[in-house]
């Protein structure tokens, strides 16, 4: 099976935030003002060293959220995409803690309120209701995956600094390009959690 | 300009704790505002609206090729319909341009089939309240007020704001709903983004346009960028850029006085005194000319003028560039050094060069830069004038302009008689149209109209020193958002004093807010380009057809239902449509008949062989055109240039490819070459600037030609191979006012181009300034340098007044010594009227700021995110954020200019609610 | 002449830094500007030391062994060794101990303390030992009702513990007599060497203190943690500090279920009569005078000595 991974190029990667409003507009149905699944960081705004990613839920191999949920509502797909179920979720915060990338994200209903349940990126896969079912497209946003296409985000990236697939395609991509920059950057340099 | 800080104690940007979905939003502010929510809920016979959930996952789709209507690259995408409602939208991964990437604005596409923020049927205000009309009594009364003034005070009363929004279709109506009303008052926002850069860069070598495309980028090994910024203006061309980057190690240049996200992934940052852009290329010159840099074969043959250039430059020392622009010696050399190492190399400008009182000056020193190095004509080099919105291109090529008919023809008799024997109308009842007088020794309609940049001065300007026979009484603001203008509180008082205000558009316009008035405001409904079909033309001039996505929302109209209906009010609808078919069963223009009378008489840019069926022939057939070369490689459109960029000569069936690259002599005319074009006669002061020795591949003359006329072709001997219709239509008449096409089929089948084959031109004599010159700004805050480089005379333009050097002459520097300079943020697009309206847009970007050196705000005490008050020498004052941040360097400061919708300080938000309240 | 100075000097001004160098940056955890105006979302990789979360692996574990273990020892304890007996039995004279307030505030913080342990328990171990064997609806249920329970009996929880800490320290200060009472253990052992010993004890013995302080610390971590852990948006903790506060919340949570544990076995099983003094607030005189000696001697000479009427 397939090891479905995001990677962002940052050398290509413009702050365009494409990935943003197409994850906005593909998963409409489920998201609310406020809650952004992907956002694209800029670090060194500004200075010579800008660099911008995007960034989103990576589907970690190992993943942190999964092991501190005490509701432990994540699952795994085949395709190593993790997914939560909303319905299990008691909205602890938790896997927010615990997650590298600060994917997890809750609804707020005050200043002291509990957190609604957590959302965070599906990879386009939607959730465990059943594929396409209304019950999926409230609660998780589209499911791309289903239709055999991948996440939205990275199909409509303005540059394709954005990639989304499998693990060996991509950084097979990402290592071309790195080639052709003539950069020494090896792929171990990364973070661990994109693979 | 001047920074003072609001309060004293320090104002942070507020956690946004209130998770509130967009319905409860709207159920607040209804509560808040007395019943919106219940107000949406009634009267709402005529709407379609419809969300995506709630049409079942499989109802049947149907797809439609659409374009991005946000920036000129042209994006195309695949929007998904189900049951009439836009359910998904879908990258077009085959598209040449942008091969299915998007940026924020194109990702969020699909927002425009909820249409949320809409005006969903004809307002009008009355004792200060809105009142739903219906379309009839909307155009009884505006058109009963346009003859009335007309009556009064003459056609020159009424003021056409056009948008390039527009399709090609639209612009090209609109520009002849103006001209059959009897006025040049039309104009569109190109009069302050790139009419200078048309002005400049036509008179240097023919045409003002983008001479090569976004993936001809892919060619280039320097891409120069200067007062350009794609990587927040045109994020998909970054697609190409960065592509060249990679693969060619192309070295990116960025000139700016702002380090900006462009600047980001280049290698080099030239960080100019705002406003000195002359300067800096005349320095590159120097090192240029210095090391013999320039390309001497390509000077001598194609240029004329270099050595008035080179003299002046000469005068450009590096001490002197470094005391001017601020930049160091070796930075630009630096610069210099990569554009001569790296050939070819392309130049970007955008606002940043022609948004000056020198602007056309700027683009010409960046033409002349390019012409120096040699790299004009050919691939992987040129000017890429990246233009701004979706269909700005086409808005100017189809003369939505204060000074222009379609095409360039400009407004001399001949120009109206070359329009008149297209529409087939009679030539004494176009005079007729307009008013006769003269008015400070000008007559209206010869005499360019008044500028979408000061609309207002034409309202608010006293009379005797107007060009035309009375103030403006009446404006339509048609797709154009007025905050993009200067001088808010001019644009105040006009909206006030002006008897009757129509905004027509998709949205309630700042237009419709901004005054005080109670009354004599309407809001019509336009539906958006995506409830209608027609033409665009991109950036790079390529043609492309968008399809109708979804059926008008609400009770809008498409703007040529809109401006059909209008003629019919106004009486001259039969004129008007003449030669087009109307749609008897719902009396609406045939579109495609607009797109053959816009062939038919857009000779002088060759915009007669995209025909319609062949635009839509290329949009079908997105796949088989190739991503970098932009040539089809097979399939129906084989061996054409995707969206046939013009000049496209000929008629349709002449099949005539498309020039991807203007001026490029390494093709034959027929397959898109072509040479500079001859347009300002063959010699000056007795010397000749035709081209030498240089010419278009398969050229029969084999040297510099004049542009071809009747009388060429038969001091050629080529008459008699026109045929005997061609003949009938040509006698007297030159390859653009000849509508049959002959003469430029016959100049074109000996290889010739049939606007001849001329030099470039460094020096534009019928200009103030005869080469770039540089001045001061107007505010400069380097007064030392005023009596070195002043502006000019005070002087009259056109039909206004304009000022200059009583601007220039006031030393403001004390009291506002920050300079302000202005750009786009990638989430909004133009005045932001229509992004703004998007919530999936608006969530990212919910502030107006300004940015400011962390050295300036020091000294003024602001903290990041303190609201702070911007005052400018004029009298305005905005209060907004402040965002401090090395990104702009000490002295200077940056603001998007999209958000609108408070008036210094004052939020107008309850006047948007009782426009929304109706809705 | 300038490019041997410009291109030796790295070139042009170069703007950009390497792959290599932007991962490494977001490595270390950078924080940079963004239009999202969720939490955390300015820094793409946060920076954490992973073994915390390793240590929260052995917490489910040790919480399991905490209270399912410390019974087993116990039951096995009693059987091994038997309870611990009035040795003169019942003299059916009670003796004041606690004030109805005392027993109040006890139970204020013992019944909301048990609910706790419980609901804690599904909520850090149930996922191993409830979930695997119910239906994911139950199970939704279940974690959520446990999930609200904890959340709202956390607040009469801390008002008991704050009470009965600041309440009843000064009679839970260690005294020298308490080194003895341990190195008997109590005198609880009915075997080999510590048979029959019965060490000096006051209001409280040793065992007692050791609860009482392992209680006032630990309920104050737990109690603060709790705290950070239920209200976010109030304290806006580092992700750092809450998943520090989810492993003190945890190992606080097991040392409080092991002494309950123990207290409760003490008190109900282990010490005949015990149980009385927190249901009436009176204890017999021979279980006072067997079990709390120094004490019973100094209400006795004092003259607070109050007998039930």
């Amino acid at each position: 099976m397939a090891t479905m991974k995001f990677l962002c190029d940052t050398k290509r990667c413009i702050e365009c935030n494409g990935c943003v409003t197409a994850c906005k507009n593909e998963n409409a149905s489920a998201l609310e003002w406020g809650i952004q699944r992907r956002r694209v960081v800029t670090i060194n705004d500004g200075k010579p060293g800008e660099a911008s990613i995007s960034v989103a839920c990576m589907h970690c191999s190992d993943a942190p959220c999964m092991a501190v949920c005490p509701a432990n509502c994540f699952y795994r797909t085949e395709d190593g995409i993790v997914l939560h179920n909303k319905s299990t979720c008691i909205g602890c915060g938790y896997c927010l803690y615990a997650c590298p990338f600060g994917a997890p994200q809750f609804p707020k209903n005050g200043a002291f309120g509990a957190r609604g349940t957590m959302d965070k990126c599906t990879f386009c896969a939607g959730g465990p209701e059943e594929d396409h079912s209304e019950a999926e497209l409230k609660m998780y946003g589209a499911n791309r995956i289903a239709e055999g296409k991948l996440p939205m985000c990275a199909e409509l990236c303005s540059t394709k600094a954005l990639l989304a697939g499998d693990a060996e395609v991509i950084s097979a991509i990402y290592s071309e390009r790195v080639a052709y920059r003539g950069a020494k950057t090896q792929l171990g340099s990364k973070p661990q959690y994109h693979f | 300009m001047k920074l003072t800080r609001k309060s004293e104690s320090a104002v942070t940007v507020e956690k946004k704790t209130l998770g509130i979905s967009r319905r409860q939003f709207m159920k607040h502010a209804g509560i808040a505002t007395g019943g919106i929510a219940a107000a949406s809920l009634m009267g709402t016979g005529m709407m379609r609206r419809a969300e995506a959930a709630d049409v079942p996952y499989d109802a049947p789709i149907e797809i439609k090729r659409t374009i991005c209507s946000a920036c000129a690259v042209g994006c195309g995408l695949y929007a998904e319909v189900q049951n009439g409602v836009w359910t998904g939208q879908e990258p077009a991964f085959d598209h040449p341009f942008n091969a299915g990437g998007h940026c924020a604005k194109g990702a969020a596409l699909r927002e425009h089939g909820h249409g949320e923020k809409r005006v969903k049927y004809p307002m009008k205000l009355v004792n200060g309240k809105w009142k739903r009309i219906s379309w009839e009594t909307a155009f009884n009364e505006v058109g009963d007020k346009m003859m009335q003034i007309r009556e009064e005070s003459g056609p020159d009363s009424v003021y056409f704001m056009g948008s390039a929004k527009f399709s090609n279709e639209g612009c090209y109506m609109y520009r002849k709903l103006a001209a059959m009303w009897g006025t040049n008052n039309v104009d569109h926002s190109a009069r302050i983004c790139h009419s200078t850069t048309v002005a400049g860069v036509a008179n240097t070598w023919g045409y003002g346009a983008q001479t090569n495309s976004f993936n001809d980028i892919q060619n280039a090994h320097a891409i120069f960028f200067i007062g350009a910024n794609p990587a927040e203006a045109h994020p998909v061309s970054m697609q190409h850029i960065l592509l060249a980057k990679e693969r060619n190690n192309a070295k990116i240049i960025v000139v700016d006085p702002r380090f900006t996200r462009t600047a980001a992934h280049a290698d080099l940052h030239c960080d100019i005194r705002p406003g000195t852009d002359i300067p800096f290329i005349y320095g590159m010159l120097w090192h240029i000319f210095q090391n013999g840099w320039e390309d001497k074969t390509f000077i001598d043959q194609r240029v004329f003028g270099m050595d008035e250039i080179r003299e002046e430059v000469s005068r450009w020392t590096p001490t002197e560039v470094e005391n001017v622009t601020g930049v160091k010696e070796e930075i630009v050399y630096q610069a210099a050094k990569l554009m001569a190492d790296n050939r070819p190399g392309t130049v970007v400008w955008c606002m940043g060069g022609t948004q000056h009182h020198v602007g056309n000056a700027n683009t010409r020193a960046y033409c002349i830069l390019q012409l120096a190095l040699g790299n004009m004509g050919v691939s992987g080099g040129g000017t890429n004038i990246f233009r701004g919105h979706d269909n700005v291109q086409g808005a100017t090529d189809l003369g939505l302009l204060f000074d222009n008919l379609p095409g360039y023809y400009g407004l001399t008799s001949a120009a109206w008689q070359h329009w008149t024997n297209v529409w087939e109308l009679d030539m004494e009842w176009m005079k007729s149209r307009f008013d006769h007088g003269t008015y400070l020794g000008r007559t209206p309609m010869t005499t360019p109209g008044i500028p979408c940049s000061r609309w207002f001065d034409g309202v608010l300007e006293e009379k005797n020193k107007l060009a035309q026979k009375d103030n403006i009484r009446l404006a339509f603001f048609w797709g154009q958002s007025i905050n993009t203008g200067v001088r808010s509180r001019d644009q105040r008082d006009a909206l006030d004093k002006m008897e009757t205000v129509v905004v027509v558009d998709p949205f309630p316009t700042i237009a419709a807010v901004l005054g005080n008035r109670k009354d004599g405001v309407y809001i019509l409904p336009a539906a958006t380009q995506f409830e209608t079909q027609g033409s665009i033309s991109n950036s790079g001039r390529s043609v492309q057809w968008r399809e109708q996505v979804i059926q008008p929302l609400f009770e809008s109209k498409t703007d040529l239902e809109i401006m059909y209906r209008l003629s019919q009010k106004l009486g001259f609808a039969e004129q008007y449509t003449k030669r087009l078919a109307i749609d008897k069963a719902t009396d609406t223009l045939v579109i495609e008949d607009i797109t053959r009378e816009i062939n038919r008489g857009m000779w002088t840019i060759g915009l007669t062989g995209q025909s319609p069926e062949r635009i839509k022939q290329h949009t079908m057939n997105w796949g088989s055109f190739n991503n970098k070369t932009l040539l089809a490689e097979g399939g129906p459109c084989e061996g054409e240039n995707y969206g046939l960029p013009w000049p496209c000569w000929g008629t349709p069936e002449q099949k005539h490819p498309g020039t991807q690259i203007l001026y490029n002599t390494s093709k034959e005319v027929k397959d898109g070459g072509g040479n500079f074009r001859a347009r300002y006669g063959v010699e000056y002061q007795g010397v000749n600037i035709l081209a030498e020795g240089s010419f278009s591949k398969g050229s029969e003359l084999q040297d510099g030609y004049p542009e071809f006329t009747d009388k060429m072709l038969k001091q050629l001997g080529w008459w008699d191979e026109l045929t005997a219709e061609e003949k009938a239509s040509a006698e007297g008449k030159n390859w653009k006012t000849d509508l049959s096409g002959g003469i430029v089929r016959v100049a074109v089948k000996h290889g010739c181009t049939p606007f001849g084959n001329a030099k470039a031109r460094c020096i534009v004599w019928t200009f103030p300034d005869k080469l770039p010159i540089h001045r001061e700004p107007l505010y400069t805050s380097r007064r030392d340098l005023v009596s070195k480089y002043p502006t000019y005379p005070d002087m009259q333009i056109h039909r206004l007044p304009t000022l200059y050097k009583s601007i220039q002459d006031k030393d403001v520097t004390g009291q506002f010594p920050l300079i302000a300079t202005s750009g786009r943020l990638v989430e909004y697009e133009g005045g932001g009227e229509e992004s703004r309206s998007n919530p999936w847009l608006a969530e990212l970007q919910q502030e107006m700021f300004i940015e400011i050196n962390p050295a300036d705000a020091a000294d003024r005490g602001i903290a990041n995110g303190d609201t702070v008050w911007v005052h400018g020498p004029e009298g305005g004052k905005i209060k907004i954020q402040a965002m401090v941040t090395p990104r702009v360097n000490k002295g200077v400061t940056w603001m998007p200019y999209h958000f609108a919708g408070v008036m210094e300080g004052e939020s107008l938000a309850p006047k948007y609610l009782k426009v929304l309240c109706l809705m | 002449m300038f490019s041997a100075v410009c291109f030796a000097n790295g070139g042009a001004e170069l703007a950009q830094h390497s792959d290599a160098q932007v991962w490494a940056q977001l490595q270390q955890g950078a924080q940079g500007y963004t239009t999202s105006k969720s939490e955390f979302h300015n820094q793409p990789i946060n920076t954490y030391d992973l073994r915390v979360l390793e240590v929260r692996d052995l917490l489910a574990p040790a919480l399991i062994a905490a209270s399912f273990g410390m019974i087993i020892i116990f039951l096995l304890f009693i059987k091994v060794n038997g309870i611990s007996k009035l040795h003169h039995g019942f003299s059916g004279k009670m003796v004041y101990r606690w004030s109805k307030f005392d027993v109040s505030i006890h139970w204020l913080g013992a019944i909301p303390c048990l609910l706790l342990i419980l609901t804690g328990i599904g909520l850090l171990a149930g996922r191993f030992f409830i979930q695997p064997y119910i239906g994911e609806g139950a199970w939704g249920s279940l974690v959520y009702g446990a999930k609200q329970i904890h959340d709202v009996v956390a607040f009469p929880f801390m008002a008991g513990w704050l009470l009965m800490t600041v309440l009843w320290a000064k009679n839970q200060m260690p005294k020298m007599y308490d080194v003895k009472w341990f190195m008997v253990v109590g005198g609880y052992i009915n075997f080999g060497p510590f048979k029959g010993k019965h060490p000096d004890a006051g209001f409280a013995n040793a065992g007692e203190k050791l609860w009482f302080w392992a209680f006032a610390i630990f309920g104050l971590v737990i109690s603060a943690t709790g705290m950070i852990l239920l209200f976010p948006n109030l304290f806006e903790p580092s992700r750092t500090i809450s998943l520090l506060s989810l492993i003190l919340h945890g190992v606080s949570a097991i040392i409080i279920c092991a002494f309950s544990i123990v207290h409760i076995f003490m008190a109900t099983a282990m010490s005949e009569g015990g149980m009385e003094c927190m249901v009436s607030g009176y204890c017999d005189e021979n279980w006072a005078s067997q079990h709390h000696n120094l004490w019973f001697d100094e209400i006795k000479e004092n003259g607070t000595l109050k007998y039930k009427e």
